[in-house]
């Protein structure tokens, strides 16, 4: 009976140590299958993070500043439709950001919602427009209107922006604040005709194995 | 008795049978080549480690479009707040290392990708990126154990105010900051007429090792002896450079980690289970060895080998995957020079003067009111 009881108590003890060895033994790879990929909505968080400029800042910042424009009164009052050059925004942040994709985004929100209220003019492309002038003009190719006729339209507004940064790191965590703000400015005059922002600010703490 | 006999032996058999068969990495020394084939064939949590090396060769050996297309992998990963993450609580648990986590580095290891990203994004003339990207790098070290040494790196507030200057704005704001934590030698004021800027690197950087009973305490040691400081020759002029910045200052003064406490606590663990389970398999010997107590002996030597067993499991071990390719120093330079093809020599002089290497770099300027980014190392790899 004590031998069996012997004999029991030590088979339990290698199966727990069994166990434990099995436990180890994991593989230990996160997520084998993998993740399929799932098409998302711009304005919606993934379950990647950070505390920097992400897609849906861009699209709320993008939104509302199309918005604003659309009612400010040089806009909104204008018997000609403004032209409007793209100026490029300013990153005073922490952050390496694509820039030119804010203002694109809000070209985008303004062609499409002002109704040809605002004209926006493609001053990027110029190199490209000014070799087709010059192919029309060389009679290389054919034109539809006198190519000698400067035709190509100045601005009314330039359209701008900076987006401005305070970031922290303690022991507690790590915030980001990020002040998005946009100008209209008067090509003529220099005076800025409209400006909007929108502020974010976003915080989280690290795993204690990162910190 | 048979169930539990035959029972303990399946299991032992499958815990024999289901250890993984990792793919053997073959390193032939090249950092590029070996990081390719680790991060197709190596633990995904060391893909960040591979690409930070196999950045830096990129860089030495001018292949920047590689090393843009890394570094722009690597940021996202370094530059977010990694929390539920199963492998980092793994790490944090008894029975695993320090480095089952997802490798990103020590402050100062993420200090150096976001500043190598800063010198390709001002070569491509997207100053205000390149301002970002010093300023994320002097975050990286903000959260250091002794305040004095938070955010002290010279070049890159230097450099932060050095973009902003050259965009119209005042960085003498960060220039004070530069002045103030300079220690060898005070960077000079801002020209921004300069065009051609020279970013220097030199000496081999810190290595990491583990000390402590159960190598749960990470250090550090200093790299290679090396260069300590550089001479740039341009025609018959020569201007002599010292160190900015020292990697591993830095590395030893960012003080203790959130997880050394974890590990300590580990080791605690480890320690102690290893002393009480010796105690009861000594005490089960000894209650065996009276003939009268057999069952009591065989219960308590049964927890001492178990308790053992789980002593014996529990790693305590700190983390010392490294970027093992990293300077130790880091300078600069800015010039204004006309346009055409200039040769810039580096002489890379050791503390008694010696040149130890001298590295030629040839560009051409074609706008002048365009910087030209020269990038010179040391190393070759």
């Amino acid at each position: 009976m004590k031998t069996n009881l012997i004999l029991k108590s030590v088979g339990l003890c290698g199966a727990a140590a069994s166990l434990a060895l099995l436990g180890g033994c994991a593989t230990g790879v996160q997520n084998p299958s993998g993740t399929p990929v799932t098409e998302m909505r711009a304005d919606e968080k993934g379950f990647v993070q950070g505390t920097g400029v992400e897609s849906q800042d861009l699209v709320r910042v993008a939104d509302k500043m199309a918005r604003g424009i659309l009612s400010c009164r040089q806009i909104a009052n204008a018997t000609t439709p403004p032209r409007v050059v793209l100026d490029p925004v300013v990153n005073d942040t922490r952050f390496p950001i694509r820039k030119d994709i804010f203002l694109q985004r809000i070209q985008d929100q303004l062609i499409s919602q002002s109704q040809g209220k605002v004209i926006f003019l493609a001053r990027e492309r110029m190199a490209a427009l000014e070799k087709e002038r010059q192919l029309k003009q060389a009679g290389q190719v054919t034109s539809s209107s006198d190519p000698n006729v400067q035709e190509f339209k100045g601005a009314d507004f330039f359209l701008t922006g900076k987006l401005s940064g305070m970031s922290s790191a303690t022991a507690g965590g790590i915030s980001d604040y990020i002040l998005y703000s946009f100008q209209l400015i008067d090509v003529r005059t220099s005076e800025i005709v409209w400006g909007g922002s929108e502020e974010i600010k976003k915080q989280g703490v690290a795993d204690a194995v990162y910190r | 008795m048979k169930p539990v006999w035959a029972c303990t032996l399946a299991v032992s058999l499958l815990a024999a049978g289901c250890a993984t068969e990792r793919t053997r990495l073959v390193f032939t020394g090249d950092p590029i080549v070996d990081g390719r084939n680790a991060i197709q064939s190596g633990p995904p949590r060391d893909r960040v480690m591979w690409e930070d090396r196999m950045v830096a060769a990129a860089m030495r050996r001018g292949l920047f479009d590689d090393a843009k297309v890394w570094l722009d992998e690597v940021l996202p990963r370094i530059g977010g707040i990694i929390a539920n993450d199963s492998d980092a609580k793994k790490a944090r648990g008894l029975f695993h290392a320090e480095s089952k986590k997802s490798f990103i580095g020590e402050p100062y290891e993420r200090v150096m990708a976001y500043y190598y990203r800063g010198v390709l994004y001002w070569r491509d003339g997207e100053l205000d990126n390149a301002r970002a990207c010093f300023r994320s790098a002097q975050f990286q070290d903000a959260d250091t154990e002794n305040k004095t040494y938070a955010a002290d790196y010279v070049l890159l507030d230097y450099l932060d105010g050095f973009c902003t200057a050259k965009l119209g704005a005042d960085g003498s704001d960060c220039f004070k900051r530069a002045q103030g934590n300079a220690k060898t030698s005070v960077p000079p004021p801002y020209y921004p007429k300069a065009n051609v800027m020279v970013f220097l690197e030199f000496g081999h950087g810190p290595l990491k090792f583990a000390t402590g009973e159960y190598a749960q305490e990470l250090r550090f040691r200093p790299g290679a002896v090396s260069a300590r400081s550089v001479l740039l020759r341009l025609g018959p002029q020569s201007f002599p450079l010292v160190a900015y910045d020292d990697l591993y200052f830095q590395a030893t003064t960012r003080g203790g980690r959130a997880v050394d406490h974890i590990l300590a606590n580990k080791a605690v663990f480890k320690k102690t289970t290893d002393i009480v389970g010796d105690a009861a398999m000594i005490s089960g010997l000894a209650l065996a060895s009276t003939g009268d107590h057999n069952e009591a002996a065989a219960i308590v030597g049964g927890l001492g080998l178990l308790t053992k067993i789980v002593s014996a499991a529990t790693v305590a071990t700190a983390d010392v995957r490294e970027w093992d390719n990293l300077p130790q120093y880091l300078s600069f330079a800015a010039l204004e020079l006309p346009p055409g093809t200039h040769e810039l020599f580096v002489d890379f002089l050791d503390g008694s003067g010696r040149t130890l290497v001298t590295k030629k770099a040839t560009f051409t300027i074609v706008d002048p009111k365009k910087d030209t980014v020269v990038f010179v190392s040391e190393m070759n790899n």
